[in-house]
């Protein structure tokens, strides 16, 4: 076979071999976006997504949907311009959410002992499939910024309440009242995460009485749209291609 | 060339071999906390922890025990760390082998931050239930915002019995008795694995067609608009609608379902209960302090003065969590870690007892290797060259009295 020839004799090949390489290419998007994608909500979402303590209705509703949506705003602009392929979001978000529950179960309950029921991850799932449905629907990055950047921080607290609303019921403990959430972070000591690291309750939305998630998700939504424009432009960046003339090589 | 190659890879194989073989065979556990390699500044000019008592030396999955004691809040805080005005009482152990069924400072329950004041004694008492078995160096800690954890002494504790049958019950508001421990785990194994079906089912509903070379053909040949098809279209119309759908849905009945719900609980607790200590008689001027380097000894030069009305002899000096006695006026009998103990440590030039009204320069040599093992010698490399302490009079009724001291510390290094 010369230099010129095809590696692949008939078409069957060709789809054989096309497929392959879809295969070869999506696990590896997969893994590169979960170790980058999860290193990255780690270090700005970290103890917000860690414990159930820190999970209240202002800023872990405000920040983790903010710092969440960077990936999928990049892998969801690489995949439609490139391929018109509406999946960036949920692919991002699936392998963040493997690579946070092998984390949590191998070392935060297989290492340290926290048991999963107090360090379980959060669920960025629903934004996800909204966020790769409106790109679909509407073919627009514009739309897609703007209405799922909003839905993105709408659905968030909505999406995670059957999970952590349980962990919300009061109790009486030793004459205070705490959330079961505050009596776990309580109970099961971390020897570097002293109470007063915790980021929660705080704020000066004090005028919405205890209605106040839904400002907060409102809030996170529109921040999410503007961190989706600017990380959208990330993923375009990276998926446009630079042609250099042999002259300048 | 090729006798070269082969012993290269033969030393390979083996260096190889022993390189893995050590990482499998020599596993040290990793059960201290550090304390070793905080600053000696830090240790000896903030919280000073005194009396403590561990409860138990073993306990069983289920039992408990406590560990109390006082500390008492320098007045010389060092200026390089934050006062602690926001401080948490918490606890040094190896991951949650303990819970933490208890805490509390001047008799109230410290689940949050509290403020404490300088110059001020606390007397603080941790409830620990037992969870994993194995031995734990379990310690005090104070973490202070601003200024990092300070790590107080800490005991080898031994928890036997089985993780397996470890319970944490709790009684919430509503009246429904939980198991804390395992509470909520499946409903949390549930809603996710169902979320994640069907973040897989809209990604299987992609990748089933060919993706990445004939897409980007047909985008780079102007086809674009035929990649997506009226089918995709409602699909993914289906599954935006649904996804709305199912969050407002369980929205909703878990509202119905956890109807009293409150937001987590947060804020600082003022106006700590402190301990008296009775009123010291007894006043102490640090004329010089040296550090014999190659001695591990450190040498002060104190004038005692007596102004109460009962003979007293100095029997402890304790910096840093270690206790340096005279073992003719002091025996401890409480337990406290041998590590952390000098029993004869402690030798006055002239102890017998000052009368009242006596003044007394005295040469005082703190001596033991745990000058050396704790690192405090290290305190010529901080940055504010100053040691600090409790010294502990007693008088012949054995009444105990507590002086601070604090003072600039000289190295000898000849």
């Amino acid at each position: 076979m010369s230099a010129s020839q095809s590696a692949v004799r008939s078409r069957a090949e060709a789809v054989k071999v096309s497929r392959t390489f879809d295969w070869m290419i999506l696990f590896t998007l997969f893994f590169v976006v979960l170790g980058g994608y999860h290193i990255h909500y780690m270090l700005t979402g970290g103890d917000w997504d860690f414990w159930t303590d820190w999970k209240d209705r202002r800023l872990w509703v405000t920040v983790a949907p903010i710092v969440s949506i960077t990936f999928p705003a990049a892998v969801q602009a690489c995949l439609w311009y490139r391929y018109r392929l509406p999946f960036g979001a949920v692919v991002c978000v699936l392998g963040l959410l493997l690579g946070e529950w092998v984390n949590r179960y191998l070392n935060f309950w297989g290492w340290t002992y926290f048991p999963v029921n107090f360090c379980f991850p959060s669920n960025l799932i629903p934004g996800a499939i909204v966020l790769d449905g409106i790109m679909l629907l509407g073919g627009s990055m514009t739309l897609t910024a703007v209405l799922g950047g909003l839905a993105w921080g709408l659905l968030f607290y909505p999406g995670n309440w059957p999970i952590i609303a349980p962990l919300h019921v009061p109790v009486e403990y030793n004459g205070m009242m705490m959330t079961l959430a505050d009596l776990q972070g309580y109970n099961y000591v971390r020897t570097g995460t002293p109470e007063y690291i915790r980021m929660v309750e705080k704020g000066t939305l004090r005028t919405f009485g205890k209605d106040v998630a839904p400002v907060s998700a409102f809030f996170s939504g529109f921040v999410s749209i503007i961190i989706y424009f600017l990380w959208h432009f990330f993923g375009r960046w990276f998926a446009s291609t630079a042609f250099v003339s042999g002259e300048n090589v | 060339m090729k006798l070269l190659k082969d012993k290269a890879a033969k030393l390979s194989f083996v260096a190889l071999l022993a390189a893995t073989s050590a990482s499998m065979l020599y596993t040290p556990t990793a059960a201290a906390h550090g304390e070793k390699s905080q600053a000696a500044f830090m240790r000896m000019r903030t919280i000073h922890w005194f009396d403590l008592n561990w409860s138990k030396e073993e306990v069983k999955v289920n039992d408990t025990m406590t560990l109390s004691g006082k500390f008492y809040v320098f007045s010389g805080w060092p200026e390089t760390v934050d006062k602690p005005e926001v401080a948490f009482l918490n606890v040094g152990e190896p991951g949650a082998v303990f819970i933490r069924a208890g805490s509390w400072i001047g008799g109230q329950l410290v689940p949050r931050s509290a403020s404490l004041e300088l110059g001020e004694t606390y007397e603080f008492k941790v409830l620990l239930k037992a969870r994993r078995p194995g031995d734990w160096h379990i310690h005090a800690m104070m973490n202070v915002q601003g200024g990092g954890p300070i790590i107080g002494p800490g005991k080898w504790t031994t928890i036997t019995g089985s993780m397996r049958d470890f319970v944490n019950p709790v009684t919430t508001l509503t009246g429904e008795t939980i198991n804390l421990e395992t509470y909520n785990l499946e409903n949390t194994y549930f809603w996710h694995a169902l979320w994640y079906a069907l973040g897989l089912a809209w990604l299987a509903y992609w990748v089933r067609k060919p993706m990445f070379i004939p897409r980007s053909i047909a985008i780079e040949s102007g086809k674009a608009n035929t990649l997506i098809t009226a089918t995709d279209k409602k699909v993914g119309m289906a599954f935006t609608a649904g996804t709305i759908a199912l969050v407002a849905m369980t929205m909703a009945t878990t509202n119905e379902k956890y109807p009293v719900t409150t937001p987590l609980q947060a804020g600082l607790l003022r106006n700590m209960k402190t301990f008296e200590m009775p009123a010291p008689t007894v006043a102490v001027k640090v004329e010089d302090a040296t550090y014999r380097v190659p001695g591990r000894a450190m040498q002060m030069t104190l004038k005692i003065t007596n102004n109460g009305d009962s003979a007293v002899r100095l029997g402890e000096f304790n910096t840093a969590s270690v206790r340096f006695l005279d073992s003719a006026v002091l025996e401890d009998t409480t337990g406290y870690p041998d590590d952390l103990l000098a029993e004869d440590g402690l030798t006055v030039s002239d102890n017998s007892p000052l009368a009242p009204g006596q003044t007394r320069t005295v040469q005082v040599t703190a001596s033991d290797a745990a000058w050396e093992v704790y690192r405090l010698a290290d305190l010529i490399y901080d940055p504010d060259s100053r040691f600090a302490g409790l010294l502990f009079f007693f008088d012949e009724a054995g009444k105990r009295q507590m002086v601070t001291v604090d003072a600039p510390l000289i190295p000898v290094f000849i």
